[in-house]
């Protein structure tokens, strides 16, 4: 006997008490109870902490406090220019991302030669350790040595070297450009994979019946793609709302608050000032953003799948 | 597009746009591709350059103002700084001078090689618990109806979008009661967490598509299903597999937040260990760039792996490269 059938024999006695009915949810049940474990059910624990005041060095000092950490999240001005910030991040930086994202790919397929090398070259950004990547970026704007100052100057953009990490007027924009760099390429990707899916008929057709470039691209490109675009969108909102190692590598979320997102001002509100009830209220605020973009991420999921 | 003369068809493969249909608008429109390739290219590439440039300066070097764009005195001077600070981090110091009869002393204070066996340890782990569990939960999920299915992988897709920055809090509880608190185990099941539904994503996708026949005839040769699953399917799934495992191992090897609020610095993996020397005193950034290529190896040869699956993966199949 194989240690196969060894298997196949001590499973069945093992589940001989359970209903065959029931039998099927059992290959399953061990992702769900380490997914529900540690994913679902901290979720579940920082809407709960979200209602007390609780200190990280002593958790079991809570104390109830209502909706109270809400009321100082709308109260602290410190929280409306985070809001703010990650409103930036999200809305620029994704859009950014795409266009860039949809560039690349567009560039990818059939426009350069090699296209596997320079897919595989183009990912890189991607798939970089994030605090390597970031790093770099911090390296580049930082710092009297950086390399960006020294362009700006070349181009005659500015005159002399600028504090860009340091100061609150800039600090923002660093990190939103790393995170374009990181993410432009994943959606260039999707976009590559999107346009060597349609069909070259379609286009053949079109041309017959006189279509120019733009009408084809207008009418056959985009609607083809049109779902996988808007899943790649929306994974472009899902990686911006809730980055933290771009930001944090580079600057912090400094000087003062002025290049924090939500997800750094979690981690201030946690472990720096160890305030648990405030960081968890902050969290269910990000976790209602993740709410709506997840729900639509899966609704455009569930169409492409579809069409198949 | 171009037009072949001897092509009856050609006048109607036209693309009606001069940009496309006559020589001028060929070269606008290369010149025009060229232009845009060469800055995206420079806006991608310029990173990863000046990282690998980095890495070869001297010390003296990275701090000239203004900076050179070709090291001036190619070095190995960070990686050397990188591997001797190790050696006397880990402790090694001795058994290195009593082989060699070289003393290491080393001003920089980064042990890469321990955070790299903790890394490795942890991304190993987490890599295998994800193909185990995932496999065959996504067996089931891509040949079986039952209730509560569509339920389910809506969960499992969704719980790819919270982890990292909006459950640290909670996560750091959750460790803390269990007693996990600065264990690699509590990495290890972490990450598990995270990359099996991507798993299942990704394998669900393999099993979708895998002919019903090839089942059918093992059935008929009397395979039992755990047979048929670990002699028949499991063999051809081994790409798909192996692609699981790399996905699972980049994530651990690449997350940051749970690393550096559930670890304490005596057990950090590569990521948080990383950025303690970015943010330490005087930075010293050849060494940072040497470190980074040496991190980073792992990354760049799994990359070239899972190229084909990753957006498979995003997509659970729906499209194909």
């Amino acid at each position: 006997m194989s240690y196969v059938d060894q298997a196949q024999s001590s499973y069945r006695s093992a589940t001989r008490y359970i209903p065959e009915s029931l039998r099927v949810y059992l290959p399953i049940l061990p992702v769900m109870a380490l997914v529900g474990l540690f994913i679902l059910y901290p979720i579940a624990q920082a809407i709960y902490s979200s209602f007390f005041t609780k200190s990280l060095l002593a958790p079991s000092e809570a104390e109830f406090v209502g909706l109270a950490n809400y009321v100082e999240i709308w109260a602290d001005p410190d929280i409306h220019q985070v809001l703010w910030n990650t409103f930036v991040w999200v809305t620029v930086g994704s859009l950014a991302a795409i266009v860039l994202g949809f560039l690349m790919g567009w560039l990818l397929d059939e426009k350069l030669p090699y296209t596997s090398v320079a897919s595989a070259i183009v990912l890189i950004p991607w798939v970089l350790p994030r605090v390597v990547g970031a790093s770099i970026w911090q390296f580049m704007f930082g710092g009297s040595q950086g390399i960006v100052n020294e362009l700006l100057v070349q181009m005659g953009v500015i005159d002399e070297y600028i504090v860009m990490l340091g100061a609150n007027q800039y600090s923002l924009w660093p990190p939103i450009i790393g995170m374009v760099w990181r993410l432009a390429p994943l959606f260039a990707l999707l976009t590559l994979t999107s346009l060597q899916g349609i069909d070259e008929h379609l286009y053949e057709a079109a041309r017959m019946d006189g279509a120019t470039p733009w009408e084809q691209f207008r009418y056959i490109t985009i609607p083809m793609m049109k779902y996988n675009l808007a899943i790649g969108f929306l994974l472009m909102l899902i990686y911006n709302v809730r980055n933290f190692s771009m930001v944090w590598v580079m600057t912090k979320g400094g000087p003062g608050v002025s290049s924090s997102t939500l997800p750094v001002m979690i981690y201030r509100a946690a472990f720096i000032d160890f305030e648990v009830g405030f960081a968890s209220a902050l969290s269910v605020l990000l976790f209602v953003v993740l709410l709506v973009f997840s729900y639509y991420y899966i609704k455009f999921y569930d169409k492409v799948r579809g069409d198949m | 597009m171009a037009t072949d003369n001897t092509d009856p068809t050609a006048e109607y493969r036209k693309n009606q746009s001069w940009l496309y249909d006559s020589k001028a608008g060929g070269y606008v429109r290369k010149t025009a591709i060229g232009l845009l390739t060469l800055v995206i290219g420079v806006f991608v590439l310029f990173p990863l350059y000046w990282m690998v440039v980095t890495a070869f300066k001297t010390t003296s070097e990275i701090q000239q103002i203004p900076p050179t764009v070709f090291p001036a005195d190619p070095s190995l001077e960070g990686f050397r700084l990188v591997i001797e600070s190790s050696i006397q981090a880990g402790g090694y110091a001795g058994l290195v001078s009593d082989l060699f009869g070289i003393t290491v002393t080393s001003a920089i204070d980064i042990n890469l090689l321990g955070l790299i066996v903790n890394s490795l340890k942890v991304a190993v782990g987490a890599g295998l618990i994800a193909v185990v569990l995932g496999t065959g939960a996504s067996y089931v999920l891509s040949r079986r109806e039952f209730r509560g299915k569509n339920l389910l992988m809506s969960l499992l897709l969704a719980s790819l979008m919270f982890p990292g920055t909006a459950i640290m809090v909670p996560e750091w509880e959750l460790i803390s009661t269990l007693g996990l608190f600065n264990t690699h185990l509590a990495l290890i099941l972490i990450y598990g967490a995270m990359t099996s539904p991507f798993v299942v994503w990704l394998m669900k996708g393999f099993f979708d598509d895998f002919p019903d026949s090839i089942i059918e005839a093992s059935q008929i040769d009397q395979c039992t299903p755990f047979e048929t699953f670990w002699y028949v399917l499991v063999p051809m799934a081994r790409n798909s597999l192996i692609a699981s495992f790399i996905f699972a191992f980049l994530l651990a090897w690449n997350e940051l937040v749970f690393a550096l609020t559930l670890l304490d610095n005596s057990k950090f993996t590569v990521p948080p260990g990383l950025l303690t020397f970015v943010q330490g005193f005087n930075t010293q950034w050849n060494v940072v760039a040497a470190a980074s290529i040496i991190v980073s190896i792992p990354v760049l040869a799994g990359l070239a792996y899972i190229q084909r699956y990753f957006v498979q993966g995003l997509t659970g199949g729906a499209i194909k490269g």
